[in-house]
Formats: structure tokens, C-alpha cells, sequence
């Protein structure tokens, strides 16, 4: 790897282990492997959002030209939400495409995916399906993206409701995230959902 | 890409640091109007990609970079940092603007050319010392020149050929311009002029000299002598044509009859002053041509015709020919041929060049 990326990423790893924000316990990053080309992120969901209490983890992959080209960032844990792809983890970010700028660093990218969890950007979807109830159903957009935090990034606060139906779901014979995305897709539709998994 | 943190002593400010590669800057540049610095080399490694300041994103363009303030360049000047060589054994700490002249001279680097001692005489860098061999670099050193020469002789061969194919074929020409000139009169005026044109232009290109002792030329040119003058009139651009014609009548046995007798010339002694003369390049000669002396008695100048050696010569107008060579003076004679020099009679100084 260049010099200059190793360079930069050993610095901004310190950086953000040095943090106010780290303190928090608002972000975290870690190192996979010892060439700092890749690194695991973390970041807590923010406070008055449906991600309360969540915890996320991050893929960070540092290509060879950094900083000249953004990191590839993908999120590893399962998430709701209109950015970033509930099934890939893809993350439709600016700064992360063409608004990169040299001057970043894990730290700023770190926040600034925190704040895209606290503000959505609907009309440029990753996520197609989320991004639709987010505009049609938003009550219910919000309950989803809670127990999806619930269930995948260890928030606290459950829904009964939810469970039943997914616990149902399971009963016959689903997969329990494969029942959670057809409910989450569906409205929570059982109807739906079970034509959708099994037609 | 700046220079490592760590090489520094105490602290760095922040405010010294490129955002680009998180080192001390190097070469720094600022954005026109955010005024953010970065590394030289980092910055427009960024603008090649996108024209946007790495900071605040605000368009800008390499042409637009500026030099950055005098005190951010005092600032870095004033950082103590060690020398590149340091992991090579070099434990100097400089200050950052006396890093360049200090590598320059610093004995660890591993790259500092040093003759080798053995008797080969090849200087090599340092660290490749060790292991160096004279026999087996003298002997890669002949292999390429042999490889070199043997380039050059099949690039002489090819040259050769193709000078002797262009010779031929100027030739050619030349005898076909002949035929032309002899069958088709319109043609034989055509010529002429081209040719006395070519002479003018190249008459005219020289530069004018005074002959300041008349008496001191050499009315009997030795065949060495010729040799190096025509030479040097070839080398001047002088039209290969009249070349021979110059070169016969730089002989007295050539010269005009005011020329030529002893009587005849102490009589036009006082016209001498009047022939315009150039300078033959380099040489300590003068060309006088008939072109630049139309104002002189016809008997200064040699007749039409009386130049010519054969039939197809006998047109040419040409009235020209080397009167002169050769100087004494002291300070010149070490740019010149000594030997030619000493059988030269003249004992003062005969030429000077004017310079216009």
C-alpha cells in the first residue's frame, strides 16, 4: 500500500480512538489484520431516532490511492433505513462518491454516517423498498427501523407485535430474517408477506 | 507527501500539517481564496482528479495555487528535523530549510556516489560498493560500447549509401539542368540569375572587414593554405558554384590587371581603401566580390569571362576573388596556425574585422 495511505490511516485511527466522540462511545473503529487496509467500524445509532441504542458495525476497506479516493464502506449489520441497502449493506452516501474530499477522515466519515442516520435522504434512495414507506408510511417506517435495530444491532426497546408475526412466519418453516425482510417489505401485511415468500 | 511527524523535534502545530497527507508540509501551495495549504506534490496529485479544495470543496484549479504567506514559510524553516540518513547512521538534526543542503553533502547516504579505489576509476554510489566488481563492470562497460559502435558503423554504412544514392542523383540534376540551360536560352537567363541571386544573398550575409596593410597579403596562397579557406567558405554557406572560382583567383597569376604587376599595383595603391571586402568566417581572409564593387574601376575587378576555365563557364558574370590571409598580430596568433602563420610574410596586422 502507498506510503501516504499508511500513513494516513495509522494517524486517523488514533484520531478517532482519541476522540471526544470515542469517550461516547459514539464511534469506535478497529483494525482487521495488521496492513491497515482494512478496518471495522462502529457507530451508535443517534439518540431520538428509531436507531436508539443500536449499535452498527462497519466494513471500511482503504484502497491504495487513499486519501485521493474515498474508503469503501458497507455496513455489516442489518439496517432500515432509505440509504442504505437492507440486503447489501451498500451505503448511498456523497462524501463516500464523487463529494469525497482529501481533508476527510474515519472520523468525519464515521460522523458523518451518523448523522445520515439521523437524516435521512429519502429522494436519493438506496434502498428503494425502505425509501417508499419511509415517505408513504412513515410511522410505520419508524416502528420497522426500531425493531430492525432491535433484533439486529441490539436496541433495547422490542415490539411484541412484530415478533408474533415473525414468530408465526417462522412457524412455517421461514427463515427468521428472510421473515423479517418479506413483513418489513410488506407493511407487515402477513397476507402479503406469505404470497411474497411463498408464490 | 510531506514530512513525517516523527522526525521532528518537540511538537508540531496542526496548523503545519497537510490535510492531504497528514505530514509536515512540504513545498507548500495554498487555494486562491479558503487559503487551506497543502504539500505541492499532494495537492495537485488531488486537482488531477478533481478540481475541488480537499477541505471545503470550493472549485479550484492548479494554475490558481499560490505560494504560501512568509511567516507560514518562516514557521516550517524553524522545525528541527532529522536527516533522511538517519536510519543509514546519520544522527544530524537540521533545520527543515537546511534539510536539502545537508542531504546533499551527508555521508550516510547510502546513495553518495564514491570512486572506487581498486583501479577501475568507476564512481559508484555507496552502498553498492560491496559488491562491486572493476572486471565485471569495465567488462558490461565494453560490451555496450562495442554494442554502440557497432550501431554507429552500420549507421555510417547506411549514411555512406545513401550519400553516394544522393550524389548520383544530384548528378543528374545537374546534368539535366545542363541540357536544359544549353537548349532552352530562356531557361540559361533563369539560371543565371538564380545563381548570381545565390551569390548576392550569401555576399551579403558576410560580415564587412577592413584590410588595415594591403601589402602584407599573400598573392601566392600554398595549396594548405586553400584547403583551409575553402573550407571555411563552404562552411559559411558560400555557393558550392563559384567555391572553385574563388579559390583560382585568390592567386595573383588571377588577379585584375590593376592587380597585376608590381607597377600596376603601386599605382592603384590609393583605390585599395575603396574595395568593400567580407570577411571570410573564422579565418583571417577577406572575400572581395564583384557584386559589393560595381563602384570600381573596371580594371580592379576581374572581366566577365575572364574567370572561366571551359566552355560552359564562359557565361558567368562573376567578377570575384580572394585577395587576402593571413595576420600577424600577436594576440590572434594563438587562435590560428602557427605554422601557416610563419610562412606568412606579413609582420603587423592586416585584417580587421568591422563589426556592424
Amino acid at each position: 500500500m502507498a506510503n501516504i495511505a499508511i500513513q494516513r490511516i495509522k494517524r486517523e485511527f488514533k484520531e478517532v480512538i482519541k476522540s471526544d466522540e470515542a469517550q461516547k462511545c459514539a464511534i469506535n473503529v478497529e483494525l482487521v489484520g495488521d496492513d491497515y487496509r482494512e478496518l471495522k467500524g462502529e457507530i451508535a445509532g443517534p439518540p431520538d431516532t428509531p436507531y436508539e441504542g443500536a449499535t452498527f458495525h462497519l466494513e471500511i476497506k482503504v484502497p491504495e490511492t487513499y486519501p485521493f479516493n474515498p474508503p469503501k464502506v458497507k455496513f455489516l449489520t442489518k439496517i432500515w433505513h432509505p440509504n442504505i441497502s437492507s440486503v447489501t449493506g451498500a451505503i448511498c452516501l456523497d462524501i463516500l462518491k464523487d463529494q469525497w474530499a482529501a481533508a476527510m477522515t474515519l472520523r468525519t466519515v464515521l460522523l458523518s454516517l451518523q448523522a445520515l442516520l439521523a437524516a435521512a435522504e429519502p429522494d436519493d434512495p438506496q434502498d428503494a423498498v425502505v425509501a417508499r414507506q419511509f415517505k408513504e408510511n412513515h410511522s410505520l417506517f419508524l416502528e420497522t427501523a426500531q425493531y430492525w435495530s432491535h433484533v439486529h444491532a441490539g436496541a433495547s426497546r422490542g415490539n411484541s407485535e412484530f415478533a408474533n408475526k415473525v414468530k408465526c412466519l417462522m412457524d412455517m418453516g421461514v427463515g427468521e430474517h428472510q421473515a423479517l425482510v418479506a413483513l418489513s417489505s410488506c407493511n407487515w401485511d402477513m397476507e402479503r408477506a406469505i404470497e411474497q415468500l411463498f408464490s | 507527501m510531506g514530512f513525517d511527524v516523527t522526525r521532528f523535534q518537540g511538537e508540531v502545530d496542526e496548523e503545519l500539517l497537510c490535510p492531504i497527507c497528514s505530514e509536515v508540509l512540504e513545498d507548500p501551495l495554498q487555494a486562491p481564496s479558503c487559503e487551506h495549504a497543502f504539500c505541492g506534490g499532494c495537492i495537485n496529485e488531488w486537482l488531477s482528479r478533481q478540481q475541488t479544495c480537499p477541505v471545503d470543496r470550493q472549485t479550484i484549479t492548479s494554475s490558481q495555487l499560490k505560494s504560501v504567506p512568509r511567516i507560514l514559510r518562516s514557521l516550517l524553516s524553524k522545525l528541527y528535523i532529522s536527516c533522511d540518513n538517519k536510519p543509514h547512521g546519520c544522527t544530524s538534526v537540521v533545520k527543515l530549510d537546511l534539510l536539502s543542503s545537508h542531504l546533499e553533502e551527508c555521508e550516510f547516504n547510502p546513495k553518495r556516489p564514491v570512486p572506487c579505489e581498486q583501479g577501475c576509476g568507476l564512481v559508484v554510489p555507496k552502498d553498492e560498493l560491496k559488491d562491486h566488481n572493476c572486471l565485471r563492470e569495465l567488462r558490461s562497460l565494453i560490451q555496450n560500447h562495442s554494442g554502440k559502435i557497432a550501431e554507429l558503423q552500420q549507421e555510417l554504412a547506411e549514411n555512406k549509401y545513401q550519400l553516394n544514392e544522393q550524389k548520383r542523383e544530384i548528378q543528374l540534376l545537374k546534368d539535366f539542368m545542363r541540357a536544359m540551360r544549353i537548349s532552352n536560352p530562356q531557361m540559361r537567363a533563369i539560371a543565371d540569375q538564380m545563381e548570381q541571386d545565390e551569390v548576392v544573398r550569401w555576399a551579403s550575409s558576410l560580415a564587412r572587414a577592413r584590410v588595415t596593410r594591403w601589402g602584407g597579403m599573400i598573392s601566392t596562397p600554398d595549396a594548405m593554405l586553400q584547403a583551409v579557406i575553402r573550407r571555411a567558405l563552404s562552411e559559411s554557406g558560400c555557393p558550392p558554384h563559384i567555391i572553385d572560382q574563388l579559390m583560382e583567383n585568390a592567386h595573383e597569376r588571377r588577379w585584375p590587371p590593376g592587380l597585376s604587376t608590381l607597377e600596376t599595383r603601386q599605382m592603384n595603391r590609393r583605390h585599395y581603401e575603396s574595395y568593400v571586402c567580407k570577411r571570410v568566417p573564422g579565418k583571417q581572409a577577406v572575400a572581395v566580390m564583384a557584386c559589393d564593387n560595381r563602384h570600381m574601376n573596371d580594371d580592379m575587378l576581374l572581366d566577365p569571362g575572364s574567370s572561366s576555365k571551359g566552355g560552359q563557364d564562359k557565361e558567368l558574370m562573376l567578377k570575384s576573388h580572394i585577395t587576402s590571409r593571413i595576420t600577424g598580430v600577436a594576440t590572434l596568433l594563438a587562435k590560428h596556425d602557427i605554422t601557416s602563420c610563419l610562412k606568412c610574410k606579413c609582420n603587423g596586422s592586416v585584417i580587421e574585422a568591422l563589426k556592424e
